[in-house]
């Protein structure tokens, strides 16, 4: 996988304003064009998975594959759902209270999980997101155990269009605090630290600090992702945050393109979003997903954004080639 | 004194790798450690720069203990390095490297990032300023868009001297800079170390090579975890018990 530093390069394609201003508008004005609500709730959830899996996604960048993922958006639900439903807190405290106990836990076991990596680091992340199940199961009189946890006050009522456009802005936001962050210096510094550790020490990177830096903001989002979740859907059970949650979030990375920000964007929509679309084949969907992970394993080594890159790149070479040819 | 060793020992659960062993450097020299292979040169960098745990003694730089830091702090001092095969961020561009390196000076928190202020755009700027000045310096501007590791081995080691540059060093160490080059690959190299030297770095190397030996102030020749002889080249290679470590005890066979 190549990091491209597009802070380098000439302005890309992500920085082109009117792309931007068009695909806002489109995104703004599609409510008034859906009637289904069941329509609106997949992509409400679309919004909800996309920061989940690009803020899992920013945490990998630093070379870290942080199989507690779904478990920390776990922690985000039910902090802020327990706060709200036994404690009275309204969903607009409790949902920033979610996320910050979400981060918190984050930097707290990032300082003695720095110390491992690789395959170890993931090993021991994924123990602290089952572990993180147990306590849900363990405490089930505030957080209703296996059972799951019903009636958690709502956010913005019942209706799912004013969700649609909360989680449009905070997707938005999201997305562009993460891709901020990419494309300059900590993100610089997260992909040096997962090129060669020893070398990033060797020019003064503290390789902890911005481990944890790094865990610290995808769990935030996890958490922010999580809580309002929460508060969207009023019932929460622990299968959403569980290891084959987290899996699944690796899954649309991976198909995706991991090597680029928007590749766990384009890894949510084909594979969770449109297999919802398709309601018909929602039973073949394991076996579907299946054969795309394993396509996308063996034929696109950069996932499905690579490919498409790729793809664009050779047809402008094409197109330049043409150029010169036709040129006397 | 830039540098100081005095009595460090490492000790490998029971192996003694290195041995009470004693070493200053002075501003400005360009000094070579030498020794047959195993002989711990290359743990004598790892403990300088603290990617080792030193078992015994201590090390000053530039007046500092620098005994129990941590390679980052090492580095934040002023003591760059290349390692032995020079490993490098392989998926970013030869620019890349050397940008990503300017860690240190000038500094930007991730908050200033995130917002883009003013100062954290000035800073970038002037960052890949100097970043292209560097590989001007070494010879490395006509490659800068090179992938790391589509570099043939030559470029790789220059551009390890790149990134340690970037630290803004005071003291430069290099782990076998021409191991396993070309002659015309050991040209870059030297021409590299040599402009790196003009600026004032102190540099010590290790080094089999004699072509590059000889470029040096003075060598420190090591055997077994031990200092066996130091001084001039000429010195050196008379003295009798680098001979005995190279070539074996003539006498016991």
């Amino acid at each position: 996988m190549k990091w491209k530093l597009p802070y380098l390069s000439t302005r890309g394609n992500m920085a082109k304003p009117g792309f931007w201003a068009g695909l806002l508008i489109i995104l703004l004005v599609l409510p008034l064009f859906i009637k289904s609500p069941y329509l609106i709730h997949i992509i409400n959830m679309t919004f909800i998975y996309i920061i989940l899996t690009v803020s899992f996604r920013t945490i990998m960048t630093s070379g870290q594959l942080p199989l507690a993922h779904a478990g920390f958006m776990g922690i985000g639900a039910y902090v802020s759902a327990i706060a709200a439903k036994w404690f009275g807190l309204t969903p607009w405290l409790s949902i920033p209270l979610g996320a910050l106990v979400a981060m918190g836990v984050g930097i707290l076991i990032g300082y003695p999980f720095a110390r491992l990596r690789a395959v170890y680091y993931a090993m021991i992340s994924l123990f602290f997101g089952m572990l993180i199940l147990s306590a849900v199961k363990a405490f089930a009189k505030w957080t209703g155990g296996a059972a799951g946890l019903t009636a958690i006050p709502p956010l913005l009522g019942f209706s799912k269009v004013p969700y649609y456009y909360f989680f449009l802005g905070l997707t938005a936001v999201s997305l562009l605090v993460l891709y901020r962050l990419e494309i300059s210096r900590p993100g610089v510094t997260w992909k040096a630290i997962a090129q060669s550790h020893l070398v990033a020490a060797s020019v003064g990177i503290n390789e902890a600090r911005y481990r944890i830096i790094a865990s610290a903001i995808g769990c935030l989002f996890a958490g922010i992702a999580g809580a309002t979740y929460a508060h969207y859907n009023t019932v929460v059970g622990t299968t959403s945050f569980s290891f084959m949650a987290t899996i699944m979030l690796l899954i649309y990375v991976v198909v995706g393109g991991v090597g680029s920000f928007i590749g766990p964007i384009v890894g949510v929509f084909l594979l969770m979003t449109v297999p919802e679309l398709l309601r018909e084949l929602r039973e073949y969907v394991p076996y579907i997903s299946a054969a795309i992970v394993l396509i996308v394993v063996f034929l696109m080594p950069k996932g499905v954004t690579g490919l498409v890159k790729s793809f664009l790149s050779w047809l402008a070479e094409l197109w330049k080639s043409r150029r010169t040819s036709d040129a006397p | 004194m830039l540098l100081e060793l005095h009595k460090v020992s490492k000790h490998f659960s029971g192996l003694v790798a290195v041995d009470n062993f004693d070493m200053s450097i002075g501003a400005g020299e360009l000094v070579g450690l030498i020794g047959p292979n195993g002989a711990g040169k290359s743990t004598i960098f790892n403990l300088i720069t603290g990617v080792l745990p030193v078992t015994k003694g201590k090390i000053i730089f530039d007046g500092e203990d620098i005994t129990d830091k941590r390679p980052h702090e090492v580095a934040e001092l002023g003591v760059g390095r290349t390692f032995q095969l020079n490993p490098l961020f392989s998926d970013f561009t030869v620019l890349e490297n050397v940008v990503a390196s300017f860690h240190l000076r000038p500094k930007s928190s991730v908050l200033s990032a995130l917002l883009n202020t003013t100062t954290y755009r000035k800073h970038e700027a002037s960052i890949k300023e100097q970043a292209m000045e560097i590989l001007k310096l070494l010879g490395l501007d006509k490659v800068k868009d090179e992938l790391g590791k589509h570099l043939p081995h030559g470029h790789r080691l220059v551009l390890g001297i790149a990134r340690a540059l970037a630290v803004k060093p005071k003291l430069l160490l290099l782990d076998e800079p021409t191991r396993g080059m070309s002659l015309e690959e050991i040209d870059l190299a030297l021409g590299a170390i040599e402009r790196v030297c003009q600026q004032g770095v102190t540099i010590v190397l290790v080094e089999h090579n004699m072509e590059v030996i000889d470029f040096c102030d003075r060598v420190v020749v090591m055997s077994f975890g031990r200092k066996i002889a130091e001084g001039s080249i000429d010195q050196v290679r008379k003295n009798e018990e680098v001979i005995k470590a190279y070539l074996g005890d003539i006498n016991a066979a």
